[in-house]
């Protein structure tokens, strides 16, 4: 007789396409083979986590196609099952692994669009917090404003790629027009992701600004973040993007 | 086996008086949010899996605030894994407990099966072998979360596609032996039942007079589907269709037995527009009505 946890573990690993030898004798076969009874649950595992990342990267199945990315879906599930049962936080490594499968090397920006879809899933379920407000700032002496270290809000993430994500993004939307194309030589887009409110917005910013909004994300001194964006790029202008981000609520306080 | 069987005693204290109505009520789906909240329609409550609840902030969490103003809630867990062999997952049980803070739900449900493997979550609800051991394991890990919740928690019985070798007891006698070791209550799925006796061969309505009305705090309704293997028909528990008509029967069964139950309409896959769940829930709160007072039982049809 099988002990529980020696059961579990069999069972565990037959449920990610592993063997049932150890596991089939002691399934009732009842008419079916051990090994069909398993296949139900089998199937219910991979098909229903497949249908998990489907939910969390629409964009990634659209480009591939429906059978496509079952297949990757599965591979992925079998290779990284979840360790968590909320399930909207599964699939976290589903970008860095499409990098590194041979069949979609032809889509070199698939990697980095999961990567955005991924973001898109921590933000949208990212603990609220109120936006920093203009007015809080204003009430700064400016002298200071090098000194300032910024909260940024919990729902921020920040992605970049050497391709136009954003613009991928868009126009996989539902209702986007399907006659709609991207210029894959648009290049490099460099995207804060920010749910301030109800809705998950991407703002587009500068090689200077990501730089710079990252340093704040590390707890860099305001200062400190302006010159490393400046050192990327030389006609970077700080208060732009500073301007941007607090209107858009991408800040949550802040200190000196 | 005796010392699994079920004392009189245990089995005799009561589930405390039901803290949702004994209506039926629907599975929340985020497709219906909106629509609950602008039309609110009378429907007695709303049920969401607990796990799809526990980030931390964002819309989803807005919603269910907004409807548990204006209907009572049932918090229905499918990943605590009650019945793996291992230590329940420290983490998710402190996530349920601020969820049921927040939320003050009716009931708190778990499922009699296990779902996790070498820390592995296989997102499926898989039949326990019903032994001892596996006794042990499962009444210790509800105690377990009853005592972190600081409440009693349902039990629902689960769909099964396959039986263990090393099993001693039936099903249901499990169950209730959970119950007496653990003082939790049960939920009861009349469409689990349905399938399983289909799947195993047993009778459905045998099962379902061994559960003491007393014990029932809430009984579960869905639809199912069928697959052939090998030219033998497997049900498969998949919440994607109406409620089957011998299922229907069953509940009427059931329900003239125990009198109104809060009853959940399940739908959880192809799921439909909102008016074909508010149809099933009307449907259930017929037969309450029909057939679920024990002094009305000769005016029931059927």
């Amino acid at each position: 007789m099988l002990a529980l946890a020696e059961l579990q573990s069999s069972f565990g690993e037959a449920s990610l396409g592993g063997d049932t030898i150890t596991l089939a004798p002691a399934i009732i076969g009842d008419g079916l083979q051990a090994e069909q009874r398993l296949s139900i649950h089998r199937n219910n595992t991979t098909v229903l986590l497949c249908e998990v990342l489907g939910t969390t990267y629409p964009v990634v199945k659209k480009l591939v196609g429906e059978a496509f990315f079952d297949s990757v879906a599965r591979a992925y599930v079998r290779a990284h099952p979840p360790r968590s049962p909320c399930l909207f936080e599964y699939g976290g490594h589903f970008g860095d692994y499409l990098a590194n499968v041979p069949a979609v090397a032809e889509l070199p920006y698939l990697s980095d669009v999961a990567k955005l879809e991924w973001a898109w899933n921590e933000s949208f379920y990212a603990v609220d917090a109120e936006p920093l407000s203009a007015s809080a700032l204003a009430k700064i002496d400016p002298e200071t404003y090098g000194d300032l270290i910024f909260t940024l809000h919990p729902s921020l993430r920040l992605v970049a790629s050497a391709y136009p994500i954003k613009e991928i993004w868009d126009v996989n939307q539902c209702g986007a027009d399907p006659d709609a194309r991207v210029d894959l030589n648009e290049g490099a887009q460099r995207l804060a992701v920010l749910r301030a409110q109800t809705s998950v917005t991407f703002i587009e910013l500068s090689r200077g600004g990501f730089e710079m909004t990252a340093q704040l994300s590390a707890g860099k001194r305001l200062e400190d973040a302006f010159l490393s964006g400046q050192r990327l790029m030389a006609d970077f202008d700080p208060t732009a993007t500073l301007s941007v981000l607090i209107r858009a609520g991408a800040f949550h306080t802040f200190f000196i | 086996m005796d010392q699994m069987a079920p004392t009189a005693q245990s089995l005799a204290s009561p589930i405390p008086s039901s803290p949702l109505p004994n209506r039926a009520g629907i599975g929340l789906k985020a497709q219906h949010y909106q629509e609950i909240l602008d039309t609110q329609p009378n429907i007695g409550w709303l049920e969401v899996h607990s796990e799809n609840y526990m980030c931390t902030g964002g819309p989803t969490l807005k919603w269910l605030t907004a409807l548990r103003e204006r209907y009572p809630v049932s918090l229905h867990g499918v990943g605590m894994s009650l019945g793996s062999a291992g230590p329940l997952d420290q983490a998710h049980i402190k996530r349920l407990v601020d969820l049921d803070r927040r939320i003050e739900p009716g009931w708190v449900s778990e499922h009699l099966s296990w779902s996790i493997a070498d820390g592995v979550y296989l997102n499926d609800l898989i039949a326990l072998p019903y032994t001892a051991e596996s006794l042990d394991v499962f009444s210790a890990h509800v105690r377990e979360m009853q005592d972190a919740l600081n409440r009693q928690v349902l039990i629902e019985n689960p769909s099964s596609y396959l039986r263990y070798e090393h099993s001693v007891i039936s099903e249901p006698e499990f169950l209730l032996n959970v119950v007496s070791q653990s003082g939790c209550g049960v939920l009861l799925d009349v469409n689990n039942v349905y399938v399983s006796a289909h799947n195993h061969g047993f009778d459905p309505v045998a099962y379902l007079d061994q559960i003491p009305a007393h014990l029932i705090g809430e009984i579960h309704m869905a639809g199912h589907s069928q697959t052939v293997i090998d030219g033998r028909t497997i049900r498969i528990d998949d919440h994607g269709s109406p409620i089957c008509g011998e299922v229907w029967a069953l509940y009427e069964h059931l329900i003239k037995r125990t009198g109104p139950k809060p009853t959940l309409i399940e739908w959880d896959t192809n799921i439909p527009a909102l008016d074909v769940l508010l149809g099933e829930a009307a449907k259930a709160d017929a037969i309450m009505t029909l057939c679920g007072q024990r002094e009305t039982h000769r005016a029931c049809i059927g």
